[in-house]
C-alpha cells in the first residue's frame, strides 16, 4: 500500500511538470501583458515594472526562474495585487473555499446517493420520474441562475438569509451558496447512483441472494450498494477537487473571499503568476483526489488491492 | 423443427431491418425523447426562423421602451401618450395645447412665442411612439401648429433590456448563437476525438500507452479555466469560442471511441476479417467505425449541453461573444444582474436555455435506451 | 395417488409470462412436475424452453416483467404468490440453488467465507463470528483444500470448479429439502464437470436432499438422474424414469434430441493425399506488457512446439480444455499472430510471410468462429458480410456475379437466398454459423479452421450444422482442422486427433485409436468425463 502511494506520487511529479511548462508557455506566446492597461504607462515606468519582475529576460530564463522558486514554494509576487504574493493569495482564500466545497460536497454526496438509491429501487415509478425530472433540472441549470434566484427568494423576499459574504463565517451565510454549489453535483451523484444501483440489482449475484433468503433489507445494503458506490466513488476525485477549488460563480455570486475568484481575475488582467499559481493549486487537487480515491476504491473493492 | 425452416418464406427481395432502424422505431417509441425532439425543433425554428418574421432587429434599441416588462398589449398604451407627447414638446420647446388619439394617428397642437420651425415635426418622429408627423394646418402667424401622424404600436411580448432592445429578438439570437456554439464545438471535439481514440485504440500497445499518458496529463489540468485562458488571450470571437471550447471537450470523446476499439478490436468479426485478408484501413472503415456509431451518438447529446453550459458560462464571466450579438448565456447574466428590478431579463432566456438542455436530455437517454445493445 | 402424496414439490399449471415492448411473451405454458423426496429429477431443454423461467418463477426470482401463475406446492405450502418475507422462510433454507456461472453469482466484494455463512446467519440466526465453524466444515465437505485459508479468500481468487463448489457450500449449509441445479456445469471444463456432478451425488446419498436439475446436456442425465422431464416451448413434452426416457421416448421431440447426439465416422483420406498445411515446431508468446511505469512485462507460453500435418480432405480435430493453447494454435497455423517456427502451405514456405505476403493466400485458408453472434459485423447485412472477401480477393468481379455467387454460397449452407438483404440479428444462432461457413466457402478455400463452430449451439442444430460441415467437406474437397473441448463432435468430425493442454501435445493418433484405447491418463479422463464411463 505504502509503495503504491509513493509510486503515485512519484509519476505526478512529470505530471505537474507538464501541466506547469504548458500553462506557462501557453500563456506567454498569448498576446498582451499585465501592465498593458487602458492608458499606456510611460515607458520609463514600464521598463521599471518589467525589470522589478524580470519580465524583460528572455523567456526561457523567466522559465527556469519561475521553476526553481516555485519547487521551493515561492509562486512570485502578483502583479495585480501588489500588497500580496502569489502564496499568500492562495493562503488566505483556501480555507474560505475549502470549508464551503466541504459542506457542499457533502451535502452533494449524502443527497444524491439517498436520492438515487429511493429511485433505483422504485424504478419506474411516480417517486423514480420526480426525482429524475429534478435531477435533471439540477444538471441543466446552471448555478449562476440557481444563486439569484436563491437569493431573490430567501434572502430579499424572505429575509431569512443574508444574500451574500461571510460574516462571522457561520452557517447562516454558507447555506445559500453551498446550495448553489452543490445542486448540479447532486444531480450528477443522483443520476450515477441511479444508474449504478439498477445495473447492480440485474447482477447474477443479487439474484442469488434473493434465491437465499435474505431480507431485501441485506440484499440491498450490504450487496448491491457496495458494487453501485464504485462509479460513484470514481467521480468523487473530480467532484471534490472542483468543489474544494472554489467557483468562480458562486464566489462572485455571494461575495465569498475565496480563491475561486483568483483564477478568472487572473486571467483577465494577465497576471501570470497568480494564474500560474491557481493552476498548480488545481492540478495538485486533481491528482491528490485521484489518488484518494483508487485507494478508497481498493478498499472497496479486492479485486484492485493495491500492494 | 430444423432451424432452416424457420425462415418466412417471404418474397424475394425481402430486405431487413437494420439495427439503425430498429433503433429508430424503439426511439419513436420513446415519448419523452420524442417531445424533446419536437421540442428542440420548436426552439431551434424560433431561433432561426423567428427573427424574420419580428419587425425589430437584434441591435435595434428603442429608447423610449428602456426595461418595460413583457406584455402582449402593444406599446405605447393611449394612457401614457400624453406624458410621452409633453415630453416631445418641451425638447421641441413648443406648448402642447390639445392632444388626441384616435385608432392608430393623433392630432394635436402646439403653440410658442415665436414661430415654430415645421422641421420641428422631426421631434415628433423622434420619438418611438409617433411617426409620419405631419403639418395640416398653420395659426397665427405659424405660433400654433396642428400636426397629426400616425402612432407607431410596437410589441414587446418579452419586455426590453436595459437598453432598450427588444428581448424576444434578443433571446432568438442568443439562440442562434448558443445553439451553433453547441453543435459546432460537438462537431470539433468529435472529430478530434473520434480520429485520437480509433487510432489510439487501434494501433495499441506502446503508441496506445503514449497518447493516453498525454490525455491524463490533459485531465489534470484545470479546463475550463484552460478556456479562459485561452478566450482571454486570444480574444472573443465567435469563431474562436467554439474553437476553443471543442478542443477543450475531445478528451472524453477519445476515452470512449479509445474503449470501443479495443472492445471491437477483439470481437470476432475483426478476426474473420484479418483471415479473410482486409487491410486495416478496410478493417477501420467498414467494422469498426461504423460499430462506434451508436455510443458516440449518445455521448455528442451529452456534449452539446455540455457546451451550452460552458459558453453560457463564459458569458457569465463576460468572455463570450461581444456585444451587440448575444448568447443565452450572455442573455441570463445580464438578468441575474437585474433580477430584481426586471425579473423577465432572467426568467425569459432561462426558459428557453433550460427547455433546450432538457429536451436534449431526454434525446439523449432515448437514444442510449434505443441504442443500447443489452435491451436486445 | 400415493405419486402425489410424496411429491414434495408438486407444479400444477404454472405459467410464466413475461410482457415485452412487443407484447406478452409465454415463456412457460402452464406445466405439471413433481419433485419426490430424496430424488433426482432432470429437466431437459434446449434454450428458450422454459427450464429455468419454469425454478426462477417457482422461486420469486423472476426479472421485472415476468409475471407467474399457477400453483407450486411445497409440502402443501403455496409458493406462487406468497409475499417476500414468508417465501424467505423457504429459500435460501428449504429450498436452495446453484447456477450456471459461478462467477458472476458470487459477490465479488465479499469473501467466501461470508458468503456462504449468510444465509445461516439469515435463517439460524448467531452471528458470522459463530457461524465460521460450520462454514469451514462445509468447505471441507464440498472439497475445497486448505479451507482454513481458502475461508478469507475472494471468488476472483479461486478456480470456475472451485467457485461452483463454494455455491454447493452455500446450497448445502441449511441442509435443504431440494437442491435447485440451474446449469451447474455448462461454464466449467469437461474433467471438472464430472467432478461437481460426482460431488453432488455423494452429497445428495449423505443428505438425502431431492436435486432438481436443469441441463440441455443428455449425457449428464442418463447417468444422473431418476426421472426426466423434457421441455420444449414452454411446455412438458414428456416425463417419465430415465430408462424409460432414454430408451422408449414416446415424443418426436424426445427421440430428436436422443438422435441429435453426434454420431458417424469419417474415413481417413488415402496414404498418398498431399500434405496441404504443415505446421512444425510452432511456439506462441502472449505477452502481458507492463506500462510505463509499471516494470518489465511478462511472457507466458501460450502453444509450445506444436507440430502437425494436414492432408488434403483430412479433418484433424484438436481437443482441450479452456486455455489449453488449440485456438491459439489455430490462429497460428494461419499466420494471423506472431509466432515462432515452420509453416508450409502446399509447396510454399509461409514462415516468413508478413501480412502482405499472405494476403493473397488468405482466401484458400479460411476461419469459422465459434460465437455465430460475435463473428457477424451487426451492422452489415448478410450479402455484405459473405462477399466482402470477393472485395478482397477478386476484385474485378462485377456487382451481378458477386451477387451470384452469395445466391450461390447461400443455397450451399441451406439458407434462402432472399435472405441476403437482412441483417444478422434477425437470424438464430444455427442459421448465423451457416452465414459465417458461407462466407468462408465463397473464396473457394482448401482449408477452413474451425473454432468450436457448434459449442455454443443446441444440441439438435449441432447435427445439421455438423452434416453441413461433412458435405462440403466432401463436395470441394475441403481440409479442415476442427478445435473442439467436445470429444463427441470431434469423433464424429475426424479421422485424426491432437489432445492438448497447456500448449503442449498430450497425445495425438487415428480418432479410433484415441477414443478406444487412449494411453495417456488426461486423455482417459477428458474421455471418461465426456462420454460418463
Amino acid at each position: 500500500m505504502i509503495s503504491f502511494i509513493l509510486r503515485r506520487l512519484a509519476s505526478a511529479v512529470p505530471t505537474l511538470f507538464i501541466v506547469v511548462t504548458l500553462s506557462f508557455f501557453l500563456m506567454r506566446f498569448a498576446p498582451g501583458g499585465p501592465f498593458n492597461l487602458e492608458r499606456p504607462l510611460p515607458p520609463s515606468t514600464m521598463e521599471n515594472l518589467m525589470r522589478t519582475y524580470h519580465l524583460d529576460q528572455p523567456l526561457w530564463r523567466q522559465y527556469v526562474h519561475y521553476l526553481s522558486n516555485a519547487v521551493t514554494g515561492d509562486f512570485g509576487p502578483s502583479y495585480i495585487y501588489h500588497d500580496n504574493n502569489v502564496a499568500q493569495l492562495i493562503g488566505k482564500g483556501l480555507p474560505y473555499s475549502m470549508e464551503l466545497g466541504f459542506y457542499a460536497l457533502l451535502l452533494a454526496v449524502v443527497g444524491g446517493v439517498i436520492t438515487g438509491t429511493i429511485a433505483a429501487l422504485k424504478q419506474n415509478s411516480f417517486l423514480d420520474f420526480a426525482v429524475m425530472s429534478v435531477s435533471t433540472i439540477g444538471v441543466t441549470v446552471p448555478n449562476f441562475v440557481v444563486g439569484p434566484v436563491l437569493t431573490l427568494i430567501f434572502a430579499i423576499m424572505l429575509a431569512w438569509l443574508p444574500a451574500g459574504g461571510w460574516g462571522d463565517g457561520s452557517l447562516r451565510f454558507l447555506i445559500l451558496p453551498m446550495i448553489a454549489l452543490a445542486l448540479p453535483q447532486l444531480a450528477v451523484f443522483a443520476r450515477l447512483t441511479r444508474g449504478s444501483m439498477i445495473e447492480a440489482l440485474h447482477t447474477d449475484h443479487i439474484r442469488t441472494a434473493k434465491a437465499y433468503g435474505l431480507p431485501s433489507r441485506a440484499v440491498v445494503v450490504t450487496h448491491a450498494m457496495r458494487g453501485a458506490m464504485l462509479p460513484v466513488v470514481s467521480y468523487l476525485a473530480p467532484c471534490a477537487a472542483a468543489l474544494l477549488t472554489g467557483s468562480a460563480v458562486v464566489e462572485t455570486i455571494f461575495t465569498i473571499p475565496g480563491v475561486g475568484r483568483y483564477f478568472v481575475l487572473g486571467a483577465i488582467n494577465r497576471d501570470y503568476t497568480l494564474v500560474m499559481g491557481t493552476v498548480i493549486l488545481i492540478a495538485i487537487f486533481v491528482i491528490l483526489f485521484n489518488l484518494l480515491v483508487d485507494i478508497l476504491y481498493g478498499l472497496l473493492d479486492p479485486r484492485v488491492r493495491h500492494d | 423443427m430444423t432451424d432452416i425452416a424457420q425462415i418466412p418464406a417471404s418474397a424475394p427481395e425481402t430486405r431487413g431491418r437494420s439495427l439503425f432502424q430498429l433503433a429508430a422505431l424503439r426511439f419513436r417509441r420513446n415519448r419523452p425523447a420524442m417531445a424533446g425532439c419536437v421540442m428542440l425543433v420548436l426552439i431551434g425554428l424560433f431561433s432561426f426562423v423567428g427573427p424574420l418574421f419580428s419587425p425589430h432587429s437584434y441591435d435595434q434599441v428603442f429608447p423610449s421602451y428602456v426595461t418595460i416588462g413583457p406584455s402582449l398589449e402593444p406599446r405605447p398604451d393611449s394612457s401614457t401618450l400624453q406624458g410621452v407627447m409633453e415630453g416631445v414638446a418641451s425638447r421641441a420647446r413648443v406648448r402642447l395645447t390639445e392632444f388626441a388619439v384616435e385608432d392608430q394617428s393623433f392630432t394635436a397642437t402646439v403653440t410658442s412665442d415665436a414661430p415654430i420651425d415645421p422641421r420641428a415635426t422631426r421631434y415628433f418622429d423622434r420619438a418611438n411612439e409617433f411617426e409620419n408627423t405631419k403639418v395640416v394646418a398653420t395659426e397665427g402667424d405659424g405660433r400654433t401648429l396642428k400636426v397629426e401622424g400616425d402612432v407607431a404600436r410596437e410589441y414587446f411580448p418579452f419586455g426590453t433590456d436595459s437598453n432598450g432592445r427588444d428581448l424576444l429578438v434578443r433571446v432568438m439570437l442568443g439562440g442562434q448563437i448558443s445553439i451553433a456554439v453547441g453543435l459546432l464545438a460537438s462537431l470539433v471535439s468529435l472529430g478530434i476525438g473520434v480520429l485520437y481514440g480509433a487510432t489510439s485504440g487501434y494501433i495499441g500497445g506502446r503508441v496506445d500507452n503514449v497518447m493516453m499518458r498525454f490525455v491524463e496529463i490533459l485531465y489534470s489540468l484545470p479546463f475550463v479555466f484552460l478556456v479562459v485562458v485561452l478566450v482571454v488571450f486570444f480574444g472573443r470571437s465567435f469563431i474562436l469560442i467554439f474553437l476553443v471550447i471543442g478542443a477543450v471537450e475531445w478528451l472524453d470523446m477519445a476515452r470512449i471511441v479509445r474503449g470501443q476499439t479495443l472492445a471491437l478490436k477483439r470481437r470476432e468479426f475483426v478476426g474473420a476479417a484479418q483471415a479473410l485478408g482486409l487491410t486495416d484501413w478496410q478493417i477501420i472503415r467498414r467494422h469498426i467505425i461504423p460499430n462506434t456509431i451508436g455510443p458516440v451518438i449518445v455521448f455528442v447529446t451529452v456534449v452539446v449541453p455540455k457546451v451550452i453550459l460552458l459558453e453560457s458560462f463564459l458569458s457569465f464571466l463576460g468572455l463570450g461573444v461581444q456585444a451587440p450579438l448575444t448568447s443565452w448565456g450572455a442573455l441570463i447574466s445580464e438578468g441575474a444582474n437585474n433580477i430584481q428590478s426586471a425579473p423577465w431579463l432572467l426568467i425569459f432566456p432561462a426558459i428557453f436555455f433550460v427547455l433546450t438542455l432538457f429536451s436534449l436530455n431526454f434525446v439523449g437517454d432515448g437514444l442510449r435506451d434505443a441504442l443500447d445493445p443489452k435491451d436486445r | 395417488m400415493t405419486e402425489m402424496q410424496d411429491a414434495i414439490l408438486a407444479v400444477r399449471g404454472l405459467k410464466v409470462d413475461f410482457s415485452t415492448p412487443d407484447g406478452t411473451v409465454e415463456a412457460v405454458k402452464g406445466i405439471d412436475l413433481d419433485v419426490r423426496s430424496g430424488e433426482t429429477l432432470a429437466v431437459v431443454g434446449e434454450s428458450g424452453s422454459g427450464k429455468s423461467q419454469t425454478m426462477m418463477g417457482i422461486m420469486g426470482l423472476l426479472a421485472n416483467n415476468g409475471t407467474v401463475t399457477g400453483s407450486a406446492l411445497y409440502r402443501g405450502q403455496e409458493l406462487v404468490g406468497l409475499p417476500p418475507k414468508a417465501l424467505n422462510r423457504v429459500r435460501g433454507s428449504k429450498i436452495t440453488m446453484i447456477f450456471q456461472e459461478p462467477m458472476t453469482s458470487l459477490d465479488p466484494l465479499y469473501t467466501i467465507g461470508r458468503q456462504i455463512a449468510e444465509p445461516i446467519v439469515h435463517h439460524r440466526g448467531g452471528t458470522f463470528k459463530g457461524a465460521r465453524k460450520r462454514v469451514l466444515e462445509l468447505l471441507e465437505l464440498v472439497g475445497i483444500p486448505e479451507a482454513q485459508r481458502r475461508i478469507d479468500s475472494y471468488p476472483h481468487e479461486l478456480s470456475g470448479g472451485q467457485r461452483q463448489r463454494v455455491m454447493i457450500a452455500m446450497a448445502l449449509a441449511n441442509e435443504p429439502d431440494i437442491l435447485i441445479a440451474d446449469e451447474p456445469t455448462t461454464a466449467l471444463d469437461v474433467t471438472i464437470q464430472a467432478q461437481i456432478l460426482d460431488l453432488l451425488k455423494a452429497l445428495q446419498t449423505r443428505f438425502g436432499m431431492a436435486i432438481v436439475l436443469i441441463t440441455h446436456d443428455l449425457g449428464i442425465v442418463k447417468h444422473f438422474a431418476e426421472r426426466v422431464a423434457v421441455m420444449r416451448r414452454g411446455e412438458v413434452v414428456e416425463q417419465g424414469t430415465t430408462a424409460d426416457i432414454f430408451e422408449r421416448p414416446e415424443a418426436d421431440y424426445t427421440r430428436m434430441l436422443l438422435e441429435a447426439e453426434p454420431s458417424g465416422h469419417k474415413a481417413p483420406p488415402p496414404d498418398n493425399a498431399p500434405i496441404i498445411l504443415e505446421g512444425r515446431n510452432v511456439g506462441v508468446d502472449y505477452t502481458i506488457p507492463g506500462g510505463l511505469f509499471r516494470g518489465a512485462s511478462t511472457a507466458f507460453r501460450a502453444v509450445d512446439g506444436v507440430s502437425l500435418r494436414l492432408r488434403q480432405g483430412q479433418t484433424i480435430g484438436i481437443v482441450g480444455e479452456s486455455g489449453s493453447g488449440k485456438s491459439t494454435l489455430g490462429r497460428a497455423l494461419l499466420r494471423l499472430l506472431p509466432s515462432s517456427g515452420y509453416y508450409r502451405f502446399g509447396s510454399t514456405d509461409i514462415s516468413g510471410f508478413d501480412r502482405g505476403a499472405m494476403r493473397p493466400l488468405r482466401r484458400q485458408l479460411q476461419l469459422v468462429f465459434q460465437d455465430p453472434y460475435g463473428s457477424l459485423s451487426p451492422r452489415r447485412t448478410v450479402g455484405e458480410i459473405i462477399t466482402e472477401g470477393l472485395h478482397v480477393h477478386e476484385p474485378d468481379l462485377s456487382r451481378a456475379d458477386r451477387d451470384r455467387r452469395a445466391i450461390a454460397a447461400l443455397k450451399e449452407v441451406g439458407l434462402d437466398p432472399a435472405s441476403r438483404n437482412r441483417y444478422p440479428h434477425e437470424f438464430s444462432g444455427g442459421q448465423r454459423q451457416r452465414i459465417a461457413i458461407a462466407r468462408a466457402i465463397i473464396l473457394k478455400p482448401k482449408v477452413v479452421i474451425l473454432d468450436e463452430p457448434t459449442s455454443a449451439l443446441d444440441r439438435s442444430v449441432q447435427g445439421q450444422v455438423i452434416a453441413l460441415l461433412r458435405d462440403l467437406q466432401e463436395k470441394h474437397g475441403l481440409s479442415y482442422i476442427f478445435i473442439s473441448h467436445d470429444l463427441s463432435v470431434v469423433k464424429a468430425m475426424s479421422d485424426y486427433v491432437i489432445v492438448m493442454k497447456n500448449g503442449r501435445i498430450v497425445e495425438e493418433g487415428e480418432t479410433d485409436a484415441i477414443f478406444k484405447a487412449p494411453r495417456e491418463p488426461y486423455t482417459k479422463t477428458l474421455i471418461g468425463a465426456a462420454f460418463n464411463v
